[in-house]
This record gives structure tokens, sequence and C-alpha cells, in this order.
């Protein structure tokens, strides 16, 4: 092939034709992006529910290679939706997870309305999670699971871990999860001030309205919304640039309401009085003691993470789980780093994933292809 | 990166910086809770009004909707409540 000056006329005449097709393709996916079709489907990684109660579903993602003996359970947050774990095919950590050779589940809390105003920590810690894990073992034959939280997943599952002895725990992931309600930002402030009130948020139905927690979130950083829609202007054309664009902000905006109950224990105890900084907290009329699990713990925090800064995520790695079983992780990027975006997939999930793996037993792999992870901790398949 | 993009990022930034720093000050907190707590009993005295108006023709209000829906979720959550403990019996009847 001729090598082109970078000046020459055939370069210029590239550059236009590459411009003009771009241009087109502008035109084209802007059209798309104003009228709001093409949206891509979001969470579409086959599964099936295995468990149910109330509102709260077990889901069991199908196929993978399952070439270890523990499962892995996601515990979500309570504040959005579970799907940013599963955005879109090929961008989903829990298709990644799957195809790593993990037999992957999740909890999956659906959208409170009324009925769950009532719900309290207690609720989510006693009565679903050590119900969710018995269908897990049920279903699966396994003695122990992995058992990962994202965000107040996070709360949750270490409170189980440690609220229930007979937990079956081989590694309990904590990511981005908030602990230190001092260091949450200006909003957690404001409630540990007494500026904001518990009852100021609640609406009539009991609960935390959607649109009350997604405000907070925006307002953390109102501006940036105009950086973003200058960026995908100016990536218009690129057809997956513009599908992720749409995945983040349908999930961005996708809020769901908080239980008033929990939202109640949440200011009192957890922002408030910052009780989870003590190693303890009184549940359900017992202390739960944060280092009584036997489970191996991983703290995992993202580096630019606005949600949950690192200082906020940070003392996990020294109040949860015995002190000869702790471990800590940090990654690149922000608080939907587990998620979305390309550090997730070329560093955040191939890192995760390689610890679970060396922290759990091989199992006789069962079907489908095998991973192994390079020198890069990208995937590579292998025949 | 072209050039426009370059200078509408630094911008978003100039502008952002301050603008942050303006909405997780104190003072924009105090506001924020001055004016929910100034919706809620604006909307209250609305109610209380759109009520009396609706009474006065034999109508239901919102306020009377919200109230039986509040009764209802007290209900159903009472039923859920009552089927988890048979539930329980049932299984703790069969592991005996």
């Amino acid at each position: 092939m001729r090598a082109v000056s970078p000046g020459s006329p055939t370069d210029l005449l590239a550059r236009v034709n590459r411009d003009m097709e771009r241009s087109l393709l502008r035109a084209r996916n802007g059209v798309r992006y104003v009228r709001g079709t093409n949206r891509p489907k979001l969470g579409v990684t086959p599964k099936d529910v295995v468990w149910q109660r109330d509102k709260a579903q077990l889901w069991r993602y199908r196929g993978g290679p399952r070439r270890f003996e523990q499962p892995l359970v996601i515990v979500t947050s309570l504040v959005s939706r579970s799907y940013i774990l599963d955005l879109m095919p090929t961008s989903s950590s829990v298709e990644f997870l799957r195809d790593y050779g993990f037999d992957v589940f999740m909890i999956d809390w659906g959208i409170p309305d009324e009925l769950e105003a009532a719900n309290r920590f207690e609720t989510y810690v006693d009565e679903y999670l050590p119900r969710a894990i018995d269908a897990v073992i049920r279903e699966t034959g396994a003695k122990e699971v992995t058992l990962v939280g994202y965000c107040l997943g996070g709360v949750l599952a270490f409170l189980y871990a440690n609220g229930h002895q007979d937990a079956p725990i081989r590694n309990l992931v904590l990511l981005a999860t908030p602990v230190n309600y001092r260091e949450m930002g200006p909003m957690v402030a404001a409630l540990v001030e007494g500026r904001l009130d518990a009852d100021d948020l609640i609406d009539a139905t009991g609960n935390v309205p959607a649109d009350v927690l997604y405000s907070g979130f925006y307002m953390m950083a109102p501006t940036t919304v105009v950086a973003q829609n200058a960026t995908l202007l100016e990536n218009l054309w690129n057809d997956e640039f513009v599908k992720g664009f749409q995945a983040v902000s349908q999930w961005t905006r996708d809020q769901v309401p908080f239980p008033g109950a929990a939202f109640r224990q949440m200011v009192d105890d957890l922002i408030r009085r910052n009780v989870l900084m003590e190693g303890s907290w009184r549940l359900g009329g017992r202390a739960i003691d944060f280092t009584t699990t036997g489970a191996t713990v991983l703290n995992v925090m993202a580096s630019a993470d606005r949600v949950v800064p690192r200082a906020a995520a940070a003392p996990a790695g020294e109040l949860v789980g015995r002190p000869d079983r702790r471990e800590e992780m940090v990654v690149k990027g922000g608080h939907a780093t587990f998620g979305t975006g390309r550090s997730a997939f070329k560093h955040t999930l191939p890192r995760l994933a390689d610890w679970i793996g060396s922290h759990s037993d091989s199992g006789h792999e069962t079907k489908g292809k095998r991973w192994k992870s390079d020198s890069s901790s990208s995937l590579t398949a292998t025949p | 990166m072209p050039l426009w993009l370059k200078l509408v990022l630094r911008a978003e930034r100039a502008v952002g910086t301050r603008v942050e720093s303006a909405v997780h000050s104190d003072p924009y907190f105090d506001l924020v809770a001055l004016i929910n707590r100034r919706k809620a009993s604006l909307t209250g005295s609305v109610e209380g009004v759109s009520k009396r108006i609706l009474h006065l023709a034999n109508l239901p209000a919102g306020t009377d909707i919200r109230r039986v829906r509040e009764q209802l979720a007290r209900m159903e959550r009472r039923l859920v409540e009552l089927s988890k403990e048979l539930e329980e019996q049932r299984f703790e009847r069969e592991l005996r």
C-alpha cells in the first residue's frame, strides 16, 4: 500500500469523504435519538426467576461454562435499577462473569410502592437474603456461595453475612459500599446536620420518590450534562457510542423509590450516628458484629467514585471480616465502573473475576467455551 | 478531540465548579428544605379547599383516595405477614 503524506490531496479527499460519511450518520442517529427510536434493550441476558418473595426476585443466568463450584450471588442496591450490571449484550457484567465461568445469580428488589413502605433493613437482611441464599444452595447443590454486594447492596450483604452465623458465604465482595457516611458528600451532610429531615423527602406513599433520588444524584454535578451531550454530538456518527450513551442515560434517570422505613433507619442510624463506623449495628433485636463472618472479604473501591467516594468505602476494609481475611482493591473509574465503560471490561471485571476465581474451588466444566485471563487481564477465548 | 469540544469541556468545568459549590452549600440545602416544607403546606391548603368543595358535591377528593390506598396497603401488608406466618408454620410442621 502506498503511504499517503498528511497534507496530500489524496489524504484531504479521504478526510472529506470520512467527514461526509460521519455527517450523514450523525443526521440519521440524531433523528433516531430525538425520536427515541432504536433504544437498546437493557438487562436482556437470558435468565430464570428461581425464587420470589413479595417484589424481591432471585434470577439465575442461563448458559456459560460454570468452572467454579461456588455460585456468585449479586446483591443490588435499593436505590437504582439492577440492570446496570446487565446493561447490554457484550457490555454486561453479568454476561462477563458468566462467561468467565461463574454460575451467576442476582437478587433484584423490584420497584417498591406503598406495600414496601414499611420495609426496614431487617426485612432485607433477615427475611429476604437468608431465603434467597437458601434457594441458591437448593438450586445448585453448592455448599457455599460468593456474595457480591454493590453499593447499598454491599451493606445488606455484610450485615447478612455477619448477622447469620450459618450463612454459607465463602467470599464476600463489597463493591463501592458506603460505610463512613461523614464522607458521603453534601446531600448526606445536609441530613447529618439536620438541614434536611427524612420526612422532608418521603412522600404520601411512605417512600422517598424516585425523582427525589434522581435530583440528588443530578445535583452532584448539574452541568456535566452539557459535557456529556457535547461528547455525544461529536460521537453521534458512532452507533455503538450512541447505544452505550442511551443505555447509561436511561439507567441514570431510572431510579426507584426508596422504602420509607428503611430510609428513616438509614438517616437516623447510618447517616446521623454513622453507626457502621462502630463495627457493629443493633438490628432485629441483636447487635451484629461485622467481624464474625468467616468469609474472605474483598473491599473494592472506584478511584473516581463521586456517589460513594473512596473515603466513604475504605473503612469497610478495616471493619468487615476477620483481620486476617480482608483484602482491598482499587479500580479505575466512577461508581458505574462495575457495570459500564471501557475500563469496566478491560480492567475492573477481569481483576474482580480473577480474584473471585482464585478464591473459589474449580469444579468440572459443564458446558460452553472456556475462558482464560491473559497477561493484560482481558479475557480471551480458548477452544 | 476537536477544538470546539475541548472548549465546551473547558467551559463546562469552569462554570460547573462554581455551580457545584453553590448547590453543595448550606444555604442551598436550607432553601431546598424550605421549598419542600412550603410546597407541602401549600399542597395541604389547596387540598383542604378542594376537598371541601368536592365533598359538598359528595365526590371523593384526592386525599380520600390516598387514605384508602394507605389503608389498603396496610391491609395488604398484614395479609402478606399472615400468609408468611402460615407458610412458616406449615414448613415447620413438615419438618417435624
